[in-house]
C-alpha cells in the first residue's frame, strides 16, 4: 500500500517531481562529466607523451640527463646489437645535440633531434624528412613544430643557417630548409626543437651509428650496461602533476556532490515544508509516524531512481554529443602540458557507479531527514503548518 | 462512550505557562451531535485535539470506551485515530494530488483494507454527499462546499465512533453551511457516529442537540436542547 501511495504521490506532483528529478539527474551528469573530463585529460596527456617521445621506455648511457645540455655530447653511444636488431615497430633511435639557428640574423639555440626514419614506434609526422633524397652536403632538411615556427618566426620553405659542433669540437654550419611545419601534440618535442634525419645529424656531427637513446616498445632486459628509463621515470613530472590533479579532482568531486546534495536537500526540504499540512492530515488519519517516514522516504527514493534513469538518458545525449566534438584545448599550446588537440571524456564505470550511489544515498537521506523530524512533532503543529519553520 | 475526567491543558508560551483548559469533566454518549462553542482562545480546538488523540492533557484522563488516551504512546494514539476518529477540518485538508474517490478511499487503505473490497462503499458514500458527478475530480477543481462534502465522506468512510469537526463551516457561505449541516445531521442518524463540533458559527448551534460553552478554558455551561435545524 505504501509503495502504491508513494508512487501516486510522486507521479502526480507534476513540476515539483520533475524539477527534483531533473536537478538530481543534471547533478549526476555534471559530476560524471567532470570526473571523465579529468580522466580524459590525464590519459590523453600520458598517451601523447608515450606516442611521441617516451614509448615503453628509453635505453640511455649512464649519466645522461636531458636537463644538462652541456653533457649531451658526452653521452652518445653506438646502438648495441640487441637493440639495433629490433624491428622498426619496436624501437626508435634518437640523437640529441645542441645547435643554433639564425632566423632573421638572430641566434636561436635549438635542440637538434635526429630521428631514425625507419621507425614506426613513435607517431611523428616526419614524411617530408623521409622523402628528402638530396645528400646532406648543400642543404639540410629540417622539420619544426608549429609552436617552434611561431617562436622563431619561421615558415614552410624558409632557409636558415644551422650551426653545430661535431664530435671533435669543430664548429660547422650549413643552410637548413624548413621542409615542413607540423602540429605536434607534445610541446616538449616542439618548442626549441629542430628535427633532422638521424643519418643527417650523425653525418654532420661525425657520429656514425651514435645515438643518445633508443626508445623501445617495452623493456628488453639489461643491455650492455645501458641504463633503462621506464615510462614512469621519463614522465615523472607529468605523472606527479596528474597525481596532484587527482587530489584536486577529488576535492572538486566532493564540492560538486556537496552542491548537488544541497540542491536536492533544498528541493526536498521545500517539498516537505509545503506538505506539512498533508503530513499533519496523515497523522490525524492515524498513519503511524514510522509509516509516514517510510512513505516520504520512498517518494524521495522514487525521485532518486527516476533521476538515475533521466541522468542516464541526459548523460547519454550530453556526453555522447561531447564525445563527438571534444573540448578544444589549443589554448594550452603555450603550456608544457602535452595536449594540443581536442580532449575527450574517459568514463570510468567505477567512478560513475560510486558518484550515482552517493547522490542517490544523499537524496534518500534528505528525503528521510526532514520527515523524520516532522513525524516526531506534535500533529497539531503539523496540521497548522508550523512543524518546520 | 467518551469520558473526560478533570482534564487540564497547560502550554508553554514565551517561557510562561498558559492554561488552555481548567479541570474539565464531561461525558459524551454514542451518536451525540454536539458542539463546543465560545470565543477565540476559549479552548475549543484544544479540547477537540485532546479528544482526537492529537494532543495529550497535562492532567486528568480521557477515557474512550474505558481506555485512557493519556496512557497511549504515539503509535497507540495513531491506532486509536485510525480506527475510531474521523476529522473534518476548517480548510478541508484534502490530499491535493488525489481525486474525490481516492481521498475518500484513503482512510480505508490506511486500515489495510483492499480497494476492491470497499469500492462500492466509497462510491455510495460519495453519492450520499452528492458528488457522484465529481468523483474523478481533484480538490482544486471543486468549490469549498464540495471540498467539505468530500471531507465529510472521508471522515465517515471508516465508520468511526467519533467525527470531530473543527470550524467545519468557517470557510463556507451561508447556503453551503446549511447544506453541510443538514448532510452531517443526516449522516449522524444513519451512521450513529458522534459528531462533535467546535465552532462559533451560530448556524451550527441551531442544529446540535447539546452545546457546551467554554470561556477562558472553563465550562461556562453545558446544555442539551431541541435542535432548530431544517430536518428536525
Amino acid at each position: 500500500m505504501i509503495f502504491k501511495v508513494a508512487l501516486k504521490n510522486f507521479a502526480r506532483q507534476g513540476m515539483r517531481s520533475v524539477l527534483n528529478v531533473v536537478v538530481t539527474a543534471l547533478a549526476m551528469v555534471a559530476v560524471v562529466f567532470n570526473l571523465s573530463l579529468y580522466n580524459g585529460f590525464q590519459d590523453q596527456a600520458v598517451h601523447n607523451m608515450q606516442a611521441t617521445d617516451v614509448a615503453g621506455g628509453h635505453y640511455r648511457s649512464q649519466g645522461f640527463d636531458l636537463l644538462s645540455p652541456m653533457d649531451w655530447e658526452d653521452h652518445t653511444f653506438e646502438v648495441p646489437g640487441s637493440l639495433a636488431s629490433l624491428p622498426a615497430s619496436e624501437k626508435a633511435e634518437v640523437l640529441l645535440l645542441q645547435g643554433q639557428i639564425f632566423p632573421n640574423r638572430r641566434l636561436f639555440p635549438v635542440q637538434l633531434r635526429g630521428m631514425e626514419m625507419e621507425q614506426t614506434l613513435l607517431d611523428l609526422p616526419f614524411d617530408k624528412l623521409k622523402e628528402w633524397d638530396k645528400p646532406a652536403m648543400d642543404i639540410l632538411p629540417i622539420i619544426i613544430g608549429k609552436q617552434m615556427a611561431a617562436k622563431a618566426h619561421l615558415s614552410l620553405g624558409d632557409t636558415v643557417v644551422l650551426r653545430w659542433r661535431d664530435k671533435f669540437g669543430a664548429v660547422d654550419a650549413l643552410d637548413a630548409q624548413v621542409v615542413d611545419v607540423v602540429p605536434l601534440i607534445n610541446p616538449r618535442i616542439d618548442e626549441g626543437v629542430a628535427w633532422l634525419r638521424l643519418d643527417h645529424l650523425q653525418q654532420i656531427t661525425q657520429r656514425p651509428d651514435e645515438v643518445s637513446w633508443v626508445a623501445v616498445k617495452e623493456f628488453k632486459g639489461e643491455v650492455d650496461g645501458k641504463q633503462f628509463k621506464s615510462p614512469e621515470d621519463l614522465m615523472q613530472d607529468i605523472l606527479s602533476l596528474i597525481r596532484q590533479d587527482r587530489r584536486y579532482a577529488v576535492v572538486i568531486w566532493v564540492i560538486l556532490i556537496f552542491l548537488a546534495g544541497i540542491s536536492v536537500f533544498n528541493t526536498q526540504y521545500l517539498n516537505i515544508f509545503k506538505r506539512q499540512r498533508e503530513i499533519g492530515t496523515l497523522m490525524a488519519f492515524g498513519m503511524p509516524p514510522g509509516r509516514i517516514v517510510r512513505l516520504f522516504t520512498l517518494e524521495g527514493s522514487l525521485a532518486a531512481f527516476s533521476a538515475v534513469i533521466v541522468g542516464l538518458i541526459l548523460g547519454t545525449v550530453i556526453l555522447g554529443w561531447f564525445q563527438s566534438v571534444g573540448l578544444d584545448v589549443s589554448h594550452l599550446s603555450e603550456s608544457q602540458i602535452p595536449i594540443r588537440e581536442n580532449i575527450y571524456l574517459q568514463i570510468n564505470p567505477l567512478e560513475v557507479i560510486a558518484s550515482v550511489l552517493v547522490i542517490v544515498s544523499i537524496m534518500i537521506l534528505v528525503a528521510w531527514f526532514p520527515v523524520r523530524k516532522i513525524s516526531k512533532v506534535d500533529p497539531t503543529l503539523a496540521l497548522r503548518g508550523r512543524a518546520i519553520t | 462512550m467518551l469520558v473526560i475526567d478533570h482534564i487540564s491543558k497547560v502550554y508553554q508560551v514565551g517561557g510562561q505557562n498558559f492554561t488552555a483548559l481548567h479541570d474539565i469533566s464531561l461525558e459524551i454518549e454514542v451518536g451525540a451531535f454536539m458542539s463546543f462553542v465560545g470565543p477565540s482562545g476559549s479552548g475549543k480546538t484544544t479540547i477537540i485535539n485532546l479528544i482526537g488523540g492529537l494532543d495529550q492533557p497535562t492532567s486528568g484522563k480521557i477515557l474512550f470506551q474505558g481506555k485512557d488516551l493519556g496512557k497511549m504512546d504515539r503509535n497507540d494514539l495513531a491506532d486509536y485515530r485510525r480506527k475510531n476518529v474521523g476529522f473534518i477540518f476548517q480548510s478541508y485538508n484534502l490530499l491535493p494530488v488525489y481525486t474525490v474517490y481516492e481521498n475518500v478511499l484513503f482512510p480505508l487503505l490506511l486500515n489495510d483494507i483492499k480497494e476492491s473490497a470497499v469500492r462500492d462503499k466509497v462510491r455510495n458514500l460519495v453519492d450520499q454527499v452528492g458528488l457522484s458527478d465529481q468523483i474523478n475530480k481533484k480538490p482544486t477543481e471543486l468549490s469549498g462546499g464540495q471540498c467539505q462534502r468530500v471531507a465529510i465522506a472521508r471522515a465517515l468512510v471508516k465508520d468511526p465512533a467519533l467525527v470531530l469537526a473543527d470550524e467545519p463551516t468557517a470557510n463556507l457561505d451561508a447556503e453551503n453551511s446549511y447544506h453541510i449541516l443538514e448532510l452531517m445531521l443526516k449522516l449522524n442518524r444513519e451512521f450513529k457516529a458522534a459528531f462533535i463540533f467546535c465552532t462559533h458559527d451560530e448556524k451550527v448551534t441551531k442544529y446540535v442537540r447539546r452545546e457546551v460553552r467554554l470561556e477562558d478554558g472553563f465550562v461556562e455551561w453545558d446544555k442539551s436542547k431541541q435542535p432548530e435545524g431544517h430536518l428536525i
